[in-house]
């Protein structure tokens, strides 16, 4: 787990959004699995993102008209899934959120953590190598961001999964096994914990 | 005026395009309104200056209808102490048969009296200082400088024309000067004599009308009702500007289609503006949470945008008012030659000419209506919370869901609408307007339910895509709603117009079927509508002894008043039309109607004027003729289209001997059995051709001739129809515009978790047809109710006819493809622009 800390304005978010694909370098280069992002057309540049990243907002971006478990099966569809593989996988993820009884509810009927927790299950839906965080607990109070971080560790624990959290909270960062600090869009620190 | 120039205006110079949509809906609503009634003004006063600048310094004129009276009648209106001059006139329309030259109007006058009451004033030296040489010389023939000049025509040329004796010359002996009377008619006057004209026109011995002057000190009431007592009640004594008023009366159902479509294509251009505005409150919700924040009060934010909605009203009403002006121009022509097709009132277009109370009307409607659609997204972002509007990831939903106080309103109108059912009139269309509006005010609801029934089709379509599609009209049936209303409306109004063409098609071949069996119809005008030209009677005897003729029926066609207003006389033998012609009888035995009406002991009238008029069998119907006031039996009333203010069946006999009128319209011919009916054709030309103007056309051309003008009525209001699509159109444009702009983040999402662009075009293109079939099945609904409507106004008001409802089912299925393509197209742009708008700054919307 990696957390990416500095101040506003530092860049944290740009560096977040080119590492997955959402945004365009201007100069220099990602890779990701030996695959330069910069130069993909943008049709590939999805299928990467679908493949490979998840993303946890700092907003959830749930989609307001689906219930839980259509949000969490909305990528999956988007792959071109039967409809009984995705019923089964979207409930497997939300059993692992530890959301199953929660599954037809709309995200207007669920608390902050309870969102978060489907926008996590949505980021894994194809148990990607790479979760990107971008501040996941900012939007949350500290009980529920402390059971969010619980979830994170939990699943990187279980999973494996590379999880980069883009972060304001000392306390989130101090939680993970490396801390890169940025200011004014350059590495200033990188520290292993 | 200040925040308008301080916010708006940067904002529209970013959204220019979208700025336009929203000025287009205005721009179509006010052009079609300003265009439509341009045209019919331009028709009716172009009519009104005819008479005008033909009536000179008459203040009255006596009249019989279209009948004409005998010369006589002339030495009795002169013998009245109150009249000063009186002059009689011929007055005949005819083609030129000069290509572009189109119709030229004839007057025939007397020029030893005529003078005193119109004045010629010729280009050089003045024939008519002695009219005496006019008179002398038949031929002679003063043309207009314009006609002159358009035809190249000289003082001394020569100028060939048709007449009922054949193509004669005549010879131009002056030119008038472009100004006063030569300005009648569109400039396309000629003048020639009296006497020479009744030979022409085949008036025999008759008088079209008499242009009064008044003796001093007389005024024109104290003169007028002399006139009546002396003449008696078959003539009208009229002053020039009433006689203009028959225009309207004769125009009046063209007049409220035109008025229908203009409100139709107001209230499409209404939901258009209040679609843009929605779009503009759900793009400035921040701004506006800014304003809020720095001390703005509702009423202010309110106030702003009614201000710029009134803006858009002024910039939109003005163009449009330019577009419908210059609509108004192109389509007087083509309005023109169908009034006089299908009325016969002869006029031409001088062309468009700007009236001030169209223009202001057309200002302030079209301002009403930008305010009428931008009052609720006004209101609405009056009501933006400047906390949430300022908080990132704070999602206001200003185009919430409908309500329920809205249904039971909407509800409330379609009770009261059926109570209307039963009422006459006002209250009948009032009807109409509540079950309309009452759809209207339920329209999000009724979307969202078909929304909601769709989403398992598109689903099954495409789960993610179709889902997602279906959910944002679901989540916000307020936004599609202006669209699907105004699809609805432009629908409807192309379903009725439709199931109108087709009732009046199947009405018309089989009436044409069952009562149109003449083989030939010989006539002296170029169309059977034209009166002209009239045969003297003697041409029925003269084509009842060519060979291979069975029968000949004359026809003497004319319009008369009944109660003021007028009616088609039709006389002909009925003793004939009893034998050949199967009668389609609404009331009465054609066995007993027949034989009295033959016997002239009544009249039968058609079902439209039965209708209009309030006249049923046993009824008496009272006619004013040259001979006097005569009450007349009605024995039956038919079905029969001859006319749309409605018909009456005489019998010759007995019209001859009440109007004094010997002339003939045409004559209906029936062939023996075998004959070949191209001989006859050419013994009919053989004879009577050499000194005759005829033409004679075979039934088929006949038929032809009728759809073709029922094609051309409906050839326009397809027109109108178009322009309603067009504006629907834009409307799906914008909404799926706006709704682009409200689902942004969403469809950021969709691409982020990994929807492929295609995949993101295709939710879009989903949305669009399904708001296109979702307007498509309330405008085939409603389509129903106002063809209904219309048939009822057809029957009730307009022309009386009572037409079948069929409703268009051919037509509604054809408009299933080319919606869902249109609703394709205009998804097209919007959904380009939803795959190219930058992914982080979408995600990070609101």
């Amino acid at each position: 787990m990696v957390a990416i800390v500095g101040p506003s304005g530092s860049g944290k978010s740009t560096l977040l959004n080119l590492i997955g694909g959402l945004d365009r370098p201007s100069e220099g280069e990602i890779t990701l699995d030996g695959e330069k992002l910069g130069n993909l057309p943008d049709d590939q540049l999805t299928r990467v993102r679908r493949d490979k990243i998840g993303f946890i907002f700092q907003f959830f971006n749930l989609l307001a008209s689906l219930s839980a478990a259509e949000n969490v099966a909305l990528p999956l569809h988007l792959r071109g899934w039967s409809r009984g593989k995705v019923r089964d996988r979207a409930e497997e993820l939300l059993e692992l959120v530890g959301l199953s009884q929660r599954a037809e509810h709309l995200p207007e009927e669920l608390s902050g953590g309870e969102r978060q927790r489907v926008a996590i299950a949505r980021a894994l839906s194809v148990y990607p190598p790479v979760l990107l965080a971008d501040e996941p607990t900012g939007n949350l109070d500290s009980v529920n961001g402390a059971g969010i971080l619980a979830l994170l560790h939990d699943l990187h624990q279980r999973l494996g999964t590379t999880i980069l959290i883009v972060t304001h909270d000392v306390t989130v960062a101090e939680g993970c096994q490396r801390i890169v600090t940025l200011r004014d869009g350059s590495i200033i620190e990188d520290r292993r914990l | 005026m200040r925040m308008l120039a301080l916010l708006t205006w940067p904002y529209v110079r970013k959204h220019r395009l979208r700025s336009l949509l929203t000025l287009a809906g205005i721009v179509i609503g006010v052009a079609v309104f300003v265009g439509m009634h341009t045209a019919n003004r331009n028709v009716g006063s172009a009519f009104a200056r005819t008479v005008d600048r033909i009536a000179g310094k008459a203040q009255l004129q006596v009249s019989a209808g279209e009948t004409g009276f005998p010369e006589e009648t002339l030495e009795k209106v002169q013998s009245l102490r109150e009249v000063g001059a009186a002059a009689p006139v011929i007055e005949a329309v005819l083609n030129t048969g000069r290509e572009g030259q189109g119709n030229l109007l004839v007057l025939g006058v007397d020029m030893t009296g005529d003078r005193s009451l119109r004045e010629y004033d010729l280009e050089d030296e003045d024939v008519i200082d002695d009219p005496l040489i006019f008179l002398a010389q038949p031929d002679s023939m003063i043309v207009s400088k314009q006609f002159a000049g358009r035809n190249g025509i000289e003082r001394g040329g020569k100028l060939k024309l048709e007449t009922m004796e054949g193509e004669k010359e005549f010879t131009v002996r002056g030119i008038m000067k472009a100004e006063g009377l030569a300005q009648a008619f569109g400039g396309n006057l000629a003048v020639m004599d009296i006497y020479a004209a009744q030979l022409v026109f085949g008036r025999g011995r008759m008088f079209d009308r008499i242009d009064i002057g008044l003796a001093e000190g007389v005024s024109v009431e104290e003169c007028r009702k002399k006139l009546e007592a002396l003449l008696g009640p078959g003539f009208q004594v009229e002053t020039p500007s009433t006689r203009s008023g028959h225009f309207e009366a004769v125009s009046r159902a063209l007049g409220i289609t035109i008025n229908i479509t203009s409100l139709f294509a107001l209230l499409i251009g209404v939901f258009i503006i209040y679609n843009s505005f929605s779009i503009a409150i759900t793009e400035r919700r921040s701004e506006i949470g800014i304003l809020r924040a720095l001390g703005a009060s509702r009423g202010r934010v309110l106030g702003m945008f009614l201000g710029e909605s009134l803006a858009a009203g002024l910039v939109g009403s003005s163009i449009g008012i330019w577009l419908g002006l210059l609509l108004g121009g192109a389509m007087t022509p083509v309005l023109g030659t169908m009034v006089q097709e299908v009325y016969g009132a002869p006029q031409a277009g001088e062309g468009s000419e700007a009236q001030w109370w169209l223009i202001a009307a057309a200002l302030g409607i079209g301002m009403l209506a930008s305010v009428a659609g931008g009052i609720l997204p006004a209101r609405a972002a009056a009501r933006v919370d400047p906390v949430k509007a300022l908080q990132k990831g704070q999602f206001q939903v200003i185009a919430a869901g409908e309500n329920r106080m809205r249904r039971l309103v909407a509800f409330a109108m379609w009770a009261v609408a059926l109570a209307c059912l039963m009422g006459e009139g006002v209250t009948f269309y009032a009807g109409y307007l509540l079950m309309v509006t009452g759809v209207i005010l339920l329209t999000p609801a009724l979307a969202g339910w078909l929304a909601r029934a769709l989403r398992p089709a598109l689903r099954w379509l495409r789960p993610v895509e179709g889902a997602l599609a279906a959910d944002s009209l679901i989540q916000a049936p307020r936004r599609t709603s202006a669209t699907v209303a105004a699809l609805m409306l432009s629908l409807a109004l192309a379903v009725g117009f439709a199931g109108i063409t087709r009732a009046t098609y199947g009405s018309l071949l089989r009436w044409m079927n069952d009562t149109l069996n003449p083989d030939l119809f010989v006539w002296p005008t170029e169309s059977i509508t034209s009166r002209t030209f009239r045969f003297p009677a003697s041409v029925e005897k003269e084509l009842s002894e060519i060979e291979g003729i069975e029968e000949v029926q004359g026809v003497r066609n004319a319009r008369v008043l009944i109660g003021g207003l007028p009616a088609m006389a039709i006389s002909v033998s009925i003793e004939i039309s009893s034998r050949r012609v199967p009668v389609m009888a609404v009331e009465g035995d054609p066995k007993e109607m027949l034989p009295l009406a033959a016997a002239g002991k009544g009249v039968i009238i058609a079902d439209n004027l039965s209708r209009l008029r309030g006249l049923h069998k046993g009824d008496m119907l009272e006619l004013d003729t040259p001979s006097g006031r005569t009450r007349l039996p009605i024995l039956g009333v038919t079905v029969d289209y001859s006319d749309q203010q409605g018909a009456f069946l005489i019998d010759r006999s007995l019209y001859r001997k009440l109007w004094r009128d010997e002339t003939l319209n045409g004559c209906r011919v029936y062939l023996k059995p075998g004959a070949s009916e191209e001989k006859v054709k050419a013994e009919i030309v053989k004879r009577l051709g050499s000194h005759r103007r005829l033409f004679i056309f075979t039934n088929e051309a006949i038929r032809e001739y009728i759809l073709n003008i029922t094609n051309q009525w409906f050839g326009l209001t397809y027109v109108q129809v178009a322009v309603a699509l067009l504006v629907a159109v834009l409307g799906i444009v914008n909404t799926l515009t706006v709704s682009i702009t409200d689902r942004r983040r969403e469809l950021a999402i969709l691409q982020a978790v990994g929807g492929l662009r295609r995949q993101v075009r295709h939710t879009i293109w989903l949305e669009a047809a399904a708001i296109g079939f979702i307007g498509l099945v309330l405008g085939l609904a409603v389509g129903a109710v106002t063809l209904y409507y219309n048939l009822e106004m057809l029957k009730r008001d307009a022309i009386g006819l009572l037409l079948p409802f069929e409703y268009p089912y051919g037509f509604a299925a054809a408009l299933l493809p080319v919606i869902l393509l249109v609703s394709f197209v205009a998804a097209l742009w919007p959904g380009e622009a939803a795959v190219r708008a930058s992914l982080v700054e979408s995600l990070e919307y609101e």
